[in-house]
C-alpha cells in the first residue's frame, strides 16, 4: 500500500510509491561524457575571461585576477538581480512590482579542471564552505538584502550550464523567499507549541529509528528525510542547535566539510556521478522588525538539503506541491549506508 | 535591470529578466519526436492496459476493443490506491496515512502521434468532455478531497509513454499549492469582497499586452508573474470554481481556445515538451467557491529547475510575459 506523508517543519505532503516496487539500483546512471577542458572559463590563466574577482584565496604575491589562486568568487556573467540602484517598491493594478536589487556570485572551487565537489580534497571543501560564510556575512552589511542562498547545481541534469569545473553559486535577495518564509513559519509553529526545536527533536528521531541515517559522525548527522520529495534526497544537519550558517566555529566547518564529502561520495559511487543540487537552509538576515526575530535562534535550525535529480517533476508536482517519490526513504538510506567510500 | 514582481495569489516573488531577455531562438530544449514501438494506448492493445472505467466508442464496439474515441483506464501504476481508509496516524514528531486516491488515465485519441492541436475541434470537445465526466464521478466519494488533472506531454515533461494521455490523481487532502491559492484568494476575498481572478483578467483585457487569445467564454495570456517562459493560462471570464461545471458551449468554446494555444506554442517552439494542470476548487469541504477561479496552466520545458527555485521558490524567468505574448500572438 503506499504512503502518504507529511513534513513536519512545512507540511507538504509526499507519496511514498510502492506500486512500481523499484530498487534502489535501478537509479544507477550512465557515465558523464567528458568535455575539452581548454574551453572552460574558470580554469586557473582564464582569469581574463571572467568578470573581476569579488573574494579570492591566494599567496600574497600573487596578483588580483592572475593565476595562482585556490578559490575565486565572480559576479555571475549573466546575472539576473543586480547590485546597483533602488528598489522602488510599486504597486501595478493588482500585481506588485520592484527592480532587480540583489548579487548574484559564483564560488569557483578550485583552480583545477575538477567537476564534483566530492573529488576535492577536506581541505578544499573547508575553503569552500569558509567562503560561504564570509560572502554572506559580507552581504549582509547591504541593508537593501534580506537573505542569502547558496547553492550548486552539479550536472546538466540539475540545471547547470554544463561547464564541468565545481562551482556554486550565492544569489541574495531583496525580499525573504517564499519557501524559506514557510520553513521559518513552520519551524515557529511547532516551537510555540513544544518550546522545542522540530530540527532538534527530528534529529533526536532519526537517530533513535535509525533507519533512515546514512552517517552519522563528527556532530553531523546525514539523513533522508520521512516525507522524502526525491528518492536518495539527503539532508545534513548540525546536532548542536544553530539558525545560522555563518555562526557555525572554524572546526565545525572542517567536520562539515569531511561529513559533506563522504555523503557527495556515496552518491557518486552508489549512482555513478548523479546530477545533483544542494542548497544551504539559513536564516535570514535578522533586520530590525520589532518582536519578529524574537524567538529565532532556538526555533529555527540551519542545515543542507541535497537532491540528486534521478528524477523528473512533472505536472502533477508543478500543480498540487504533492510529490511522489518511487522509492521509501528507508530503502535509499540503506542503500547508501552501505556504498563503501 | 530585472524586475521582481509578486504574484498577488500565493505572494511568491519572480524575478524577470527584462534587460536582456531570451528570444525563442536561444532556447536549447530537449525536442521530443516520438519513436513509435508497441503501445499500449493504440487499438488492438486495449489488453495490456487495466480494464477501462470509462469510454466514448461507436456504437455495437465491445469494451476494451478497438473503435474508442476517448478511454478512461485506472493508472497501471497508481500512486495512490483506491481500496481502502485513510487511517491517519502520528509516528512520533511525524504524520502519516495510507495512500488512498484514484489514479485514472484518459487516453485523448487513437492517434498515437496527434497532439491536443492536431485533433479536430470536435475530437477535443469529447476529450475534454470526458475530462468533466470523470471529476463529476470521482466528486462522488467524499474521501476525496481534491481533483488534480494534468498532462504530461513529452519526455522532458515527465510523460513515460509516448501517447497522449491526461491524468486524474483524486487526493484524500487539498494539496498545499491548491491551499495557498485558496487561502491568498480568501484574504483578497475577505478585503475586497471580489475574486481576485476576476480582478486579475479584467486587468489582462485591459493592459491587453500579456493577451494571446481570447474568445466569447475564454481568454488566454501569458501570467504577469510566470514562473517560467511562456507559461500561459486559460481562464474561463465567467467567475466559476468547478472546471466540471462547464456547459456544453464552453467546453466548446474551451476545446478552441486550447486547441490555438498549443498550436501557436508548438509553432514558436516545435516539438516542446510541455505540462498542463488544470487548478479547480477543493470538492467535499466548506471551502466558498466565490472566490475561487478555475483555471488551466501551461507550462513549456525549456528550462530547468534548479538550486536557486527549489531553495526558495523564487523563479527566474529569463523572457518577459511581455515579449513571450507577442511572440505567441505573432505566431499562425
Amino acid at each position: 500500500m503506499p504512503e502518504l506523508r507529511k513534513d513536519p517543519i512545512i507540511g507538504r505532503w509526499v507519496i511514498i510509491s510502492t506500486e512500481r516496487a523499484r530498487r534502489p539500483d535501478q537509479f544507477v546512471g550512465q557515465p558523464k561524457a567528458q568535455e575539452d577542458p581548454k574551453a572552460c572559463p574558470f580554469c586557473e590563466g582564464k582569469e581574463a575571461n571572467t568578470p573581476p574577482e569579488i573574494y579570492a584565496l591566494r599567496p600574497r604575491n600573487s596578483t588580483r585576477n592572475g593565476p595562482g589562486w585556490d578559490l575565486r568568487v565572480i559576479p555571475s556573467i549573466s546575472p539576473f538581480l543586480r547590485v546597483e540602484g533602488d528598489l522602488e517598491r510599486r504597486g501595478n493594478g493588482v500585481y506588485d512590482v520592484m527592480n532587480g536589487v540583489g548579487a548574484h556570485e559564483i564560488v569557483i572551487e578550485t583552480n583545477q579542471h575538477i567537476a564534483n565537489l566530492a573529488d576535492l580534497s577536506e581541505e578544499q571543501i573547508t575553503r569552500v564552505l569558509n567562503c560561504y560564510a564570509d560572502r554572506i556575512t559580507d552581504l549582509e552589511k547591504d541593508s537593501r538584502l534580506k537573505y542569502v542562498l547558496v547553492f550548486k547545481n552539479y550536472g546538466k541534469g540539475s540545471g547547470s550550464t554544463g561547464i564541468r569545473h565545481a562551482r556554486s553559486q550565492l544569489i541574495a535577495t531583496p525580499v525573504n523567499p517564499k519557501r524559506v518564509k514557510e520553513e521559518l513559519a513552520g519551524a515557529r509553529l511547532y516551537y510555540e507549541y513544544h518550546e522545542r526545536c522540530v530540527f532538534c527533536d527530528l534529529i533526536k528521531q532519526e537517530l533513535s529509528q535509525k533507519e533512515r541515517v546514512i552517517l552519522d559522525f563528527d556532530g553531523f548527522v546525514a539523513v533522508t528525510p520521512f516525507a522524502a520529495r526525491f528518492p536518495f534526497e539527503t539532508w545534513i544537519l548540525p546536532k548542536q542547535h544553530c539558525c545560522d550558517y555563518t555562526c557555525i566555529d572554524a572546526e565545525s566547518r572542517k567536520n562539515l566539510a569531511r561529513v559533506l564529502k563522504a555523503v557527495l561520495l556515496k552518491l557518486k559511487r552508489g549512482l555513478n556521478d548523479p546530477d545533483y543540487n544542494y542548497v544551504i537552509h539559513t536564516a535570514p538576515f535578522r533586520r530590525q522588525k520589532v518582536g519578529y526575530w524574537k524567538t529565532i535562534d532556538h526555533d529555527y535550525h540551519w542545515h543542507i538539503e541535497i537532491m540528486p535529480r534521478l528524477t523528473k517533476v512533472a505536472g502533477f508536482e508543478w500543480g498540487t506541491g504533492f510529490y511522489i517519490c518511487p522509492l521509501p526513504p528507508e530503502d535509499t538510506a540503506k542503500f547508501l549506508r552501505e556504498v563503501e567510500i | 535591470m530585472g524586475e521582481l514582481r509578486r504574484d498577488p495569489v500565493v505572494g511568491r516573488w519572480v524575478i524577470v529578466d527584462t534587460d536582456h531577455p531570451k528570444e525563442p531562438r536561444d532556447f536549447k530544449y530537449e525536442q521530443n519526436v516520438p519513436s513509435g514501438g508497441l503501445c499500449p494506448f493504440c487499438y488492438g492493445n486495449e489488453f495490456m492496459t487495466p480494464p477501462e472505467i470509462s469510454c466514448f466508442r461507436d456504437p455495437g464496439t465491445a469494451s476494451n476493443a478497438p473503435g474508442w474515441q476517448v478511454r478512461v483506464v485506472a493508472n497501471k501504476f497508481p500512486a495512490l490506491q483506491i481500496e481502502g481508509d485513510l487511517d491517519r496516524r502520528g509516528l512520533g514528531i511525524y504524520d502519516m496515512s495510507n495512500g488512498i486516491g484514484a489514479h485514472e488515465v484518459l487516453v485523448e485519441t487513437p492517434y498515437h502521434n496527434k497532439d491536443i492541436s492536431d485533433l479536430l475541434p470536435q475530437e477535443i470537445e469529447n476529450y475534454l468532455k470526458m475530462c468533466c465526466l470523470r471529476a463529476v464521478d470521482l466528486k462522488k466519494d467524499n474521501r476525496f478531497k481534491y481533483i488534480m488533472v494534468f498532462r504530461n506531454y513529452g519526455a522532458a515533461a515527465g510523460a513515460s509513454l509516448e501517447h497522449p494521455h491526461t491524468q486524474l490523481v483524486a487526493l484524500p487532502m487539498v494539496p498545499k499549492n491548491a491551499l495557498e491559492e485558496i487561502h491568498g484568494a480568501q484574504a483578497y476575498y475577505n478585503y475586497r469582497e471580489r475574486c481576485i481572478f476576476c480582478d486579475m483578467l479584467r486587468q489582462e483585457l485591459q493592459d491587453k499586452e500579456r493577451v494571446i487569445l481570447e474568445n466569447k467564454y475564454f481568454i488566454s495570456f501569458c501570467p504577469f508573474v510566470s514562473r517560467f517562459p511562456f507559461e500561459i493560462m486559460i481562464f474561463p471570464k465567467q467567475h466559476s470554481g468547478y472546471f466540471c461545471h462547464m456547459s456544453t458551449e464552453e467546453i466548446a468554446a474551451l476545446a478552441q481556445i486550447l486547441k490555438t494555444t498549443l498550436a501557436k506554442l508548438k509553432k514558436v517552439f516545435v516539438n516542446l515538451s510541455y505540462n498542463y494542470i488544470i487548478h479547480s476548487a477543493p470538492i467535499n469541504g466548506d471551502i466558498g467557491v466565490e472566490y475561487y477561479h478555475w483555471h488551466l496552466e501551461i507550462m513549456p520545458k525549456l528550462t530547468q529547475v534548479a538550486g536557486f527555485e527549489w531553495g526558495t521558490g523564487f523563479y527566474l524567468d529569463p523572457t518577459s510575459p511581455e515579449l513571450a505574448a507577442q511572440y505567441l500572438k505573432a505566431a499562425e
